[in-house]
């Protein structure tokens, strides 16, 4: 009987680590699993964030040439 | 509006009950006379000695005996004299710890003022209509005011870096071993004969190595609610203490090189998978362990509102004023439970004794398994992170990072160690289900 309690307390850490184990290695699964889903069938819209981002300094620089364009004008003129 | 009511009042009494009006004024006259009769005049120096005796001063050193504790049972003289000065001591300490030293304040200052109120003799703050008892049986008792906090933890929690490392999930759960080898821990002790811990007792103590307040005082109300006070308690100052009981282990169970491994940058993770990472988690709680689902599922709501990205009033709401409120009367509330009566017991020893072996066997098992992970190919993981899988967050992630900082200062390992951190949360969430199923 005096062992008897501390071996309860062992099975029920296995059967706690087991399932907090099991849990997490399905997860870490599915998280892989979602990941290439995702890439495969939705590819991120990040790609229209980097088209806006290149065309902001592309504009920036028409700008810039305009301004730069103006100002020797004004110098000549 | 109150004057109009009344003079309409009496000008109707006036005109069609004069008489009556009139009976009522003398009732009342004859009334405050009475009142007048019934005081009498006292001398001078009994009233001092009155005032005297319900003075705190005398309370303390001559405590009625007739006073019950806040929960109604009958209380030794000690906890009502020693006991009480003592324990407001040991909130000054904590307020020194909260302020000067920096631990935790947000909780740790709550937690020792509630303390310090419900230390008070006389006044009754931590009793049954005491404003600290109704706080506490407003949404402690109840389990309220953990499922809260973990839904502004959510809305505050960025899945971003476990997405992108997932393998790291695995250190988080490693870490709860810190939760069972306690367990096992406060089986022996009450196998021993030191102390008598029901095993519902000892699983609500062993939730301290899950290094999640919520978490613990959500087990310890459902499991175990006499313990709470010394439970919240060593588990809050427990987390506070994280960059003092962490570094000594990390360093002892790592070599100089394995301290200086540079993890792989993070990828991109995008919106999506974000978005469907709580639904995900949720589902599998679900067909797993539905015990778990009130803290998940809080969890889960919480951070699905905000990678939502359309509820942003919401969110902003879950992640300040909500839990900030939620923060004072949780704080005040476990408080209530640090009375001397229920604190200053045997069987809080053991509780800060096992909670401390807790954090500690989480901390290393944590560091073991990435040691372990190492073994095999693939991207080599720094050791140091492992102890990152014990929830406190995000205070044990900055632990990792900071060690490693120690050794290399352009080893950057905040982002790496918040993988393990928030699958820590996840790994403690489903580990008090097993408790739950367990025990309930």
């Amino acid at each position: 009987m005096e062992t008897n309690l501390v071996m309860e307390g062992f099975k029920f850490m296995a059967l706690g680590m087991g399932t907090v184990f099991m849990f997490l290695i399905v997860l870490i699964f599915m998280m892989n699993l979602m990941s290439i889903i995702i890439h495969r069938f939705f590819p991120e819209p990040m790609l229209k964030e980097e088209v806006l981002a290149s065309s902001v300094p592309q504009d920036n620089k028409k700008v810039i040439a305009a301004i730069t364009a103006a100002i020797s004008h004004h110098r000549q003129g | 509006m109150k004057f109009i009511v009344l003079k309409l009042l009496a000008l109707f009494m006036i005109f069609s009950f004069t008489s009556v009006s009139a009976n009522t004024i003398h009732s009342t006259e004859t009334l405050s006379t009475h009142q007048e009769e019934t005081y009498k005049s006292q001398p001078l120096s009994e009233m001092i000695g009155g005032f005297l005796n319900s003075t705190g001063i005398a309370a303390f050193m001559h405590p009625d005996p007739n006073e019950l504790s806040a929960n109604g049972s009958k209380m030794s003289d000690f906890h009502k004299s020693w006991g009480r000065i003592i324990m407001i001591l040991v909130t000054f300490f904590l307020f020194w710890l909260a302020i000067k030293k920096g631990f935790e304040p947000l909780l740790l200052l709550p937690i020792a003022f509630g303390g310090l109120l419900a230390n008070i003799p006389v006044a009754g703050i931590a009793g049954d209509h005491g404003f600290l008892g109704v706080i506490y049986d407003m949404g402690l008792s109840n389990e309220m005011f953990p499922i809260i906090i973990f839904m502004g933890v959510g809305a505050m929690t960025d899945f971003g870096p476990l997405l992108s490392n997932p393998k790291t999930a695995l250190l988080g759960g490693a870490a709860q071993f810190g939760i069972f080898g306690t367990l096992v821990g406060a089986v022996a002790l009450s196998q021993a004969g030191f102390v008598d811990f029901t095993l519902q007792q000892a699983s609500a103590i062993s939730i301290i190595g899950g290094a999640d307040g919520p978490t613990s005082i959500f087990i310890a109300t459902k499991l175990a609610p006499e313990l709470l006070g010394a439970i919240a308690v060593a588990s809050y100052s427990y987390m506070a203490m994280v960059p003092i009981i962490q570094p000594p282990i990390m360093k002892a169970l790592t070599t100089e090189a394995e301290r200086k491994i540079k993890m792989t940058t993070l990828r991109h993770v995008s919106r999506l998978e974000k978005l469907v990472f709580p639904i995900m988690v949720l589902t599998l709680a679900i067909l797993v362990l539905p015990e778990s689902t009130p803290l998940i599922g809080a969890f889960m709501f919480g951070n699905f509102l905000k990678e939502s990205g359309v509820v942003e009033r919401l969110n902003d709401t879950l992640q300040n004023s909500l839990i900030n409120t939620v923060t004072i009367f949780l704080g005040l509330g476990v408080g209530s439970k640090l009375a001397s009566d229920q604190f200053l017991v045997p069987d809080t020893m053991f509780i800060m004794a096992l909670g401390i072996i807790a954090f500690s066997v989480g901390t290393a098992s944590g560091v073991i398994m990435a040691k372990i992970m190492n073994m095999f190919p693939g991207h080599k993981v720094n050791p140091l992170i492992g102890s990152a899988g014990v929830s406190a967050v995000p205070m044990a992630a900055r632990v990792s990072n900071k060690v490693g900082m120690e050794y290399d200062r352009t080893n950057m390992l905040l982002m790496h160690a918040m993988g393990p951190n928030v699958a820590g949360v996840i790994g403690s969430a489903v580990a008090a289900g097993v408790l739950i199923s367990l025990f309930q």
